[in-house]
C-alpha cells in the first residue's frame, strides 16, 4: 500500500473527478477536487442537491471509485485496493451514519453497535465492554436490548453513531444524520457528535443541508456542480 | 451473535413466507420418502415373485424348448445334473409341463399342468409359501393338485372340488384323470394365476406317460452367493448341450425395469423437486429484494460479497434443515404404517390383481423404508436448495453499497 500523504491528513482527494452515465449523456458528479480532512476536525460539506456532496462522501467512505484522482485514506491509495481489502478498510477504519439510520432490524440496539466490533473478529468479552461503554457514551444504557423498531428516531441514530464510533475509525462519515428527526433530537444528536469529536478526538465529515450542523462545523466546505466553491473555518 | 442466530432471525422476520417455503419443501421431501419406500417395495415384490415364486435364477431348457414347448423336448440325466449343481453349491429342481384341459362340473379351462419336486422346489422357490386357501402340494395325497386363484374363479370352484384333467400323453394315449383341489394360490404371477395347475412330479409323469427327464431345470444361487452373471456362466459350463438362461435373460423387461427404477426415482425426484426450488428461489430472491439497502449497509459496515453469500447459503440451509426434519416426520409414518399394514389397491382393477410385466402383485402394496429411501430424498433436498440460492446468493453478494444503501 502506497503510503504518499501528509501523515496529518485522515483523507486526502487529489483532483478527483467522478462521471456517471446516464443512457448515452454523461454527468459530471465531481470535476477535479482536491481536498484534505485533518484528523479531529468536525467538517461538513453542504451545497444544494446534485452539487456532488453524496458522490464525495461515498468516494471517502471507499463506497465507489472515482473516474480519475486518487483518494487515500490514512496515506492508503484506494485505488490500489482489490475488493475485499476495501471491505476490511471500511470495516476498521470508516464509521458511517446514514439519514434513515440503516440499522439492521432483526439486531438489538447492543448487537448493532456490535456488528463491526464482531466482524473485526474481537472476543466477546472485550466488545461487551466497548460497546456497552459507547452506548452509555451516547445516551443509551439501558435501552441495549431493544430492537430498532422499538426505538424513536432519535434513538435510532444514535445506536447508528455509536455503530460507527466503537470500532474507533479513523474518520466518520455522516449523510444527512439530521434529516429525519425532529429539532430536540437533531440538537442533542450534534451535541454528543461535538462532544465525542472534543473527547475522543473522532473526525466527523457531515454532508448536510441543515444550517444546524453547518453552524456547528468547525470547517465548512461548500460544494456547486461538482466543484469545491468555497472551504471556509467559520 | 453469531451467524446461525443471525440467519435464523432474518429467516422469522417473514413468518408467513418461510412457513410457506418450509411445508413446500417439507412436503415434496415427504412425498419422495414415501414415493421412495413404495418403489422400493413394488421393486422388491417384482423381483421377488419372479424370481423366488416361479422362476429361480437360472434356468435349463432343451434348445428351443422356451420358443417351442414341445412335450418331447427333454433334459436327460436330471439326477446326475441336479448333483453337479448341489455340488457346486447350488439348488436345483426338476420340472415338468403340459397344456391340457380342466374340468369340473360344466366348466372348463386351458391348464398349463406343472409337475414339480415338492422337496427340491422348495429349496428353490417360494410359491408354496403363498397359498391362499388350503395348502400345499403333499406327497402323500399326490392326487391333489394347487390352482391359481384365477382359474379357480374361472371354474368356480373351491377347496376339495374334483378336477377332471384331460390332455395328450407322451404315447398318443388320452391323459385323464380326477384330482381334487387342496390349494389355490395367492397372485403369483399372471400365468399361474390363470392357467396354473401344480402336481407332484410322478403324478404327472403316470398322467403324461413319462419316464424321465424333465422340460426345465430351475436353480437357485443360495444368498447369491456368485454374481449371477458368473453363476450362469458355471451352470452353462456344466450342461453345456442344454440352453442355460438367468431371470435377466429369461425376463429382459422386468430387469430393466429393476434396472431404471433408480432413473425412475431420479426423474420423479427432479419434477417434484424442480417446483420445490422455483419456491425457494422466489421466496429467496424477495426476501433478498426487501433486504437490499440492509445489504448495503452491512457491506458498507464491511461484510464481505463471501460473508453475504454466506448467509444467504445459512438461512437456506436452516429453512432446508427444518424442511427435512418435518420431511421425515410426515414422510416415514405413513410409510412405516404401510410397511406393516399394506396400502390397499385391491380396487385397482376388476380382478384384484395387478399385473406388470405378466407379474403379478397382491393387492396389498407394502413400501419398504430403507436408509436410502430416506436419506436420498433428504440429501436430494439440500442439494435443490443449495442450487435453487446460487442466483439469489450471487445477487446479494455483487450488491454495491452505494446504490443499494439509497434503495427504495
Amino acid at each position: 500500500m502506497n503510503k504518499t500523504a501528509s501523515p496529518y491528513s485522515i483523507v486526502s482527494l487529489s483532483t478527483v473527478s467522478k462521471i456517471y452515465k446516464q443512457g448515452k449523456i454523461e454527468v459530471k458528479a465531481l470535476d477535479r477536487v482536491t481536498l484534505k480532512i485533518k484528523k479531529g476536525e468536525f467538517s461538513a460539506i453542504s451545497g444544494p442537491s446534485g452539487s456532488g456532496k453524496t458522490t464525495l462522501l461515498n468516494l471517502v467512505g471507499a463506497l465507489d471509485t472515482p473516474t480519475s484522482g486518487s483518494v487515500t485514506i490514512e496515506g492508503i491509495d484506494l485505488s490500489e485496493l482489490t475488493k475485499t481489502e476495501l471491505s476490511i478498510l471500511r470495516r476498521n477504519r470508516i464509521g458511517f451514519v446514514f439519514q434513515a439510520y440503516n440499522l439492521i432490524p432483526v439486531l438489538t440496539a447492543f448487537e448493532n453497535a456490535e456488528f463491526v466490533l464482531a466482524l473485526q473478529g474481537i472476543p466477546e468479552a472485550q466488545r461487551r465492554r466497548r460497546v456497552m461503554g459507547v452506548l452509555h457514551d451516547v445516551g443509551l444504557s439501558g435501552m441495549e436490548h431493544r430492537k430498532p423498531d422499538e426505538l424513536s428516531g432519535g434513538q435510532q441514530q444514535r445506536v447508528a453513531i455509536a455503530r460507527a464510533i466503537v470500532p474507533e475509525p479513523a474518520i466518520v462519515l455522516a449523510d444527512e444524520p439530521t434529516a429525519n428527526i425532529d429539532s430536540g433530537t437533531a440538537d442533542s444528536l450534534l451535541d454528543l457528535m461535538q462532544l465525542l469529536n472534543k473527547e475522543k478526538q473522532i473526525t466527523f465529515l457531515f454532508s448536510t443541508h441543515d444550517n444546524r450542523v453547518m453552524e456547528r462545523a468547525k470547517r465548512l466546505i461548500t460544494m456547486r456542480d461538482g466543484i469545491v466553491s468555497a472551504d471556509e473555518e467559520p | 451473535m453469531n451467524l446461525v442466530s443471525f440467519a435464523m432471525r432474518n429467516i422469522w422476520r417473514n413468518r408467513e413466507r418461510t412457513i410457506v417455503t418450509v411445508c413446500a419443501m417439507a412436503l415434496a421431501g415427504s412425498i419422495m420418502i414415501f414415493y421412495g419406500s413404495l418403489m422400493e417395495g413394488f421393486m422388491k415384490v417384482l423381483e421377488r415373485n419372479m424370481i423366488q415364486m416361479s422362476l429361480g435364477d437360472i434356468q435349463i431348457h432343451s434348445p428351443g424348448y422356451q420358443n417351442d414347448p414341445d412335450l418331447y423336448k427333454r433334459i436327460e440325466g436330471v439326477s446326475s445334473i441336479l448333483a453337479e449343481l448341489e455340488q457346486k453349491g447350488f439348488y436345483a429342481t426338476p420340472r415338468l409341463f403340459a397344456f391340457g384341459l380342466a374340468a369340473s362340473g360344466p366348466a372348463s379351462a386351458g391348464v398349463n399342468i406343472r409337475g414339480i419336486d415338492i422337496n427340491r422346489e422348495a429349496k428353490v422357490t417360494t410359491a408354496y409359501k403363498h397359498v391362499l386357501k388350503g395348502q400345499w402340494l403333499s406327497i402323500k395325497d399326490p392326487k391333489g393338485v394347487v390352482i391359481g386363484r384365477k382359474l379357480a374363479r374361472r371354474l368356480g370352484i373351491d377347496l376339495d372340488s374334483e378336477i377332471v384333467i384331460v390332455s395328450q400323453a407322451t404315447d398318443g394315449s388320452m391323459a385323464n384323470d380326477l384330482y381334487s383341489v387342496k390349494g389355490i394360490l395367492k397372485s403369483v404371477g399372471s400365468e399361474i394365476d390363470s392357467v396354473g395347475l401344480f402336481m407332484e412330479i410322478g403324478e404327472f409323469q403316470e398322467l403324461m406317460v413319462i419316464e424321465s427327464g424333465a422340460h426345465e431345470i430351475a436353480v437357485s444361487n443360495p444368498n447369491n452367493k456368485i454374481p449371477l452373471a458368473s453363476a450362469t456362466k458355471v451352470v452353462a459350463e456344466l450342461v453345456p448341450s442344454y440352453e442355460t438362461k438367468n431371470w435377466r435373460e429369461l425376463k429382459p423387461l422386468i430387469a430393466q425395469i429393476l434396472d431404471t427404477s433408480d432413473a425412475a426415482n431420479i426423474i420423479m425426484m427432479t419434477i417434484v423437486y424442480s417446483a420445490v426450488a422455483m419456491v425457494i428461489l422466489n421466496a429467496t430472491l424477495m426476501s433478498i429484494f426487501e433486504r437490499i439497502p440492509e445489504f448495503g449497509v452491512m457491506k458498507a459496515l464491511g461484510f464481505s460479497p463471501m460473508q453475504i453469500a454466506t448467509m444467504i447459503y445459512t438461512e437456506a440451509s436452516l429453512q432446508a434443515m427444518l424442511a427435512c426434519s418435518l420431511a421425515i416426520g410426515i414422510g416415514i409414518p405413513p410409510s412405516y404404517y404401510f410397511q406393516n399394514n399394506g396400502l390397499d389397491l385391491s380396487n385397482i382393477g376388476s380382478d384384484s390383481t395387478i399385473s406388470v410385466a405378466g407379474v403379478a402383485f397382491d393387492p396389498l402394496w407394502f413400501p419398504i423404508l430403507t436408509t436410502s429411501t430416506i436419506l436420498t430424498p433428504i440429501i436430494a433436498l439440500f442439494i435443490i436448495t443449495a442450487l435453487a440460492v446460487i442466483y439469489p446468493g450471487i445477487k446479494a453478494a455483487l450488491i454495491r453499497p452505494v446504490e443499494a444503501i439509497h434503495h427504495q
